[in-house]
């Protein structure tokens, strides 16, 4: 019960944080005055017309430290049962985390040595 | 929708709310600095420690017209950049203000009989204030912001849109015309 | 579930968004105050009693400011986008505690609530910088999410560590945990690098890449005008509030100051000393360059917080008061 009321706590306060969100739009419609046109509308590129597209193709270094991240982020999830329950398992616990963390360290090295870190 | 400009007249709820909305305006004037010559530099000194516009509210100078309320013209207008300006002014969104600072920006000054140069920003701006001087001096462009803030706290927008209707441009002189597509033709190739 | 639960937890959401706006009101001020006279001038002055309604007179003009909508935008995420940032700030405020047990949801998992929370705001930075079909918006967006995920692999390790202190992921139990000693003192390291890590979640400067108003007209918000550049700012200082009540809650021992007795009071003086330690940082330091800053975070801050996370673990392993 008292996880679905904490649940519910929740799920209530995301929804009133949207309320506020739209109720502030809701007073701009009626304060704010209106009136666009093209050149109004026009994309801001500091005065000139724009050129082309803005939505381009970007680099694929992005990709490559979304997957980095993806593995750390899910060496976090892994971590966290073991840190939890750390002092009733005692050294056994320290052991593998270092084996765990040791292995992920080499791959992280193996990253930085193919020069996946390097930002140019 | 605009609740206070498209008003047809004014009753007692609507003039308290454009109160209050005046109040506002007038305590919160962030700038957009377009920067075109050496009058910015007096603008730049007005944000330090000596005159501080920061301490009536204007202390944001926004680099992107969307957020800023008061454009700020600081030197001569040149043929070729007076297209950018208008649509600059033109992307700020309602309300918005203009101000001219220096004899460059309100008549030309010591260009005026340049081929390359515009009469004035009002050739082809709505100026709101106009603060002489060559270059201006901080003080007196804080001067002329207080001016400013006078007049967006004392003018009614009660109906503005009925009374005020969009600013459309000057048509640019044909021989202008040619040079800034040339102008941007060439960037269009980068 | 019934509806007198329902009605305390109404109320308790609509005391939220009071926290949130009060927040937002007090360190407008207070940020343009701190930060002028950093710079030796008196800052907000003519608005009130030293310019203490200026964040009433921005509010009413931003509300009665022309709201653009780009013609080229995609119209649905525009809109969207200010909600997708605020609103993760404000739902992460609802776990955490004032006092112990006082919050509107004190789940037993709230540490990782919270992160899970913060994670979903780069979405927001994200989509506020696609959606407006800007080139400058664009690259701010991308440096936003690769800042934003970058750091936030050291901040969840430091955060490991604390949960195998406490042995809890309840944040009621982490701040009791430090009732005499504060992990500040416990784990330096950790503080350290949850505190550069906690500002550059925020996106404040010296990390503000996402608005590097030199490089990117205004970054991820150019095409924002009005009250929804308004709302990014809303997210900007809430995202800076739930950062620094964590790490008040986390290093610096939350309501507790011993020897005093514990009260909600201390918490809110600290809070408040954090973040504007945060603005002290603004009114002081430059902007990173973007691949420096990367690099910060990849190749010296994953490497020091596994290192404290086993330090730590030796720690706590070696002597059981720890």
């Amino acid at each position: 019960m008292d996880t679905y009321a904490n649940l519910a706590a929740l799920v209530l306060a995301g929804l009133v944080g949207l309320a506020f969100v739209f109720a502030l739009y809701g007073a701009v419609k009626l304060l704010a005055p209106s009136r666009p046109y093209a050149l109004k509308n026009a994309t801001y590129e500091c005065g000139h017309d724009p050129l082309g597209e803005a939505w381009v193709p970007y680099r694929l270094q992005y990709y490559a430290f979304a997957i980095i991240f993806l593995i750390f982020d899910i060496e976090t999830a892994f971590f966290y049962p073991i840190v939890l329950v750390w002092r009733q398992i005692g050294t056994l616990a320290l052991v593998e985390t270092l084996i765990f963390v040791a292995v992920l360290l080499v791959g992280l090295l193996y990253a930085w040595k193919r020069g996946v870190l390097k930002w140019d | 929708m605009g609740l206070i400009e498209n008003a047809e007249r004014p009753n007692f709820i609507l003039t308290t709310i454009d109160t209050l909305l005046r109040w506002g305006r007038s305590h919160s004037l962030w700038w957009c600095n377009a920067g075109s010559a050496c009058c910015s530099l007096e603008f730049a000194a007005m944000g330090g420690a000596r005159y501080d516009m920061d301490r009536i509210g204007s202390g944001l100078v926004r680099a992107s017209p969307r957020q800023s309320d008061v454009l700020l013209i600081p030197g001569p207008i040149t043929k070729k950049m007076a297209p950018i300006f208008v649509r600059v002014y033109n992307q700020m969104p309602d309300p918005k203000w203009v101000i001219a600072m220096g004899s460059c920006a309100i008549s030309g000054g010591a260009f005026r009989e340049s081929y390359s140069m515009t009469r004035g920003a009002d050739t082809v701006l709505p100026v709101d204030v106009y603060v002489p001087g060559c270059p201006v001096r901080p003080e007196a462009l804080f001067y002329g912001l207080l001016k400013l803030r006078a007049r967006v706290r004392g003018t009614s927008n009660i109906g503005l849109a009925h009374r005020e209707p969009i600013y459309v441009p000057p048509d640019l002189p044909p021989e202008w015309e040619a040079e800034v597509r040339e102008f941007l033709g060439e960037h269009e190739a980068c | 579930m019934n509806a007198r639960i329902f009605l305390t937890q109404l109320l308790g959401a609509l005391g939220l968004i009071v926290i949130l706006g009060f927040n937002v009101i007090i360190m407008d001020w207070w940020e343009r105050k701190l930060v002028g006279h950093i710079h030796r001038r008196p800052g907000p002055m003519h608005t009130g009693w030293h310019g203490i309604l200026q964040p009433f007179a921005d509010m009413l003009k931003m509300l009665s400011k022309e709201d653009i909508v780009p013609d080229r935008a995609d119209r649905l995420f525009f809109w969207l986008g200010p909600a997708v940032a605020v609103v993760p700030a404000f739902m992460a405020l609802a776990v955490l505690p004032l006092a112990p047990g006082f919050a509107l949801a004190d789940i037993g998992n709230g540490l990782f609530f919270v992160f899970a929370m913060q994670t979903i705001m780069p979405f927001g930075y994200t989509l506020i910088g696609w959606s407006g079909h800007n080139k400058w918006s664009l690259v701010g967006a991308l440096r936003s999410a690769a800042q934003l995920i970058s750091y936030e692999i050291p901040m969840l390790i430091v955060a490991l560590g604390i949960l195998l202190a406490a042995g809890s992921a309840r944040l009621t139990d982490i701040v009791n945990a430090q009732s005499t000693v504060w992990y500040a003192v416990k784990q330096p390291i950790g503080l350290l690098i949850f505190f550069i890590t906690a500002v550059a979640e925020m996106n404040r400067s010296p990390f503000d890449m996402p608005e590097a108003e030199s490089e990117l007209v205004a970054g991820i918000h150019t095409e924002y005008a009005g009250m929804k550049f308004g709302l990014v700012m809303m997210a900007e200082y809430t995202a800076m509030l739930v950062g620094s009540w964590m790490i008040v809650l986390l290093f610096l021992g939350g309501w507790h100051l011993w020897p005093l007795p514990p009260s909600p009071v201390w918490l809110v003086l600290k809070l408040y000393l954090v973040q504007s330690g945060i603005i002290w940082l603004r009114g002081t330091y430059l902007r990173l360059r973007v691949d420096t800053m990367m690099e910060m975070s990849w190749k010296y801050l994953i490497p020091a917080s596994l290192a404290n996370l086993m330090l730590v673990g030796v720690l706590a392993t070696t002597f059981k008061g720890f």
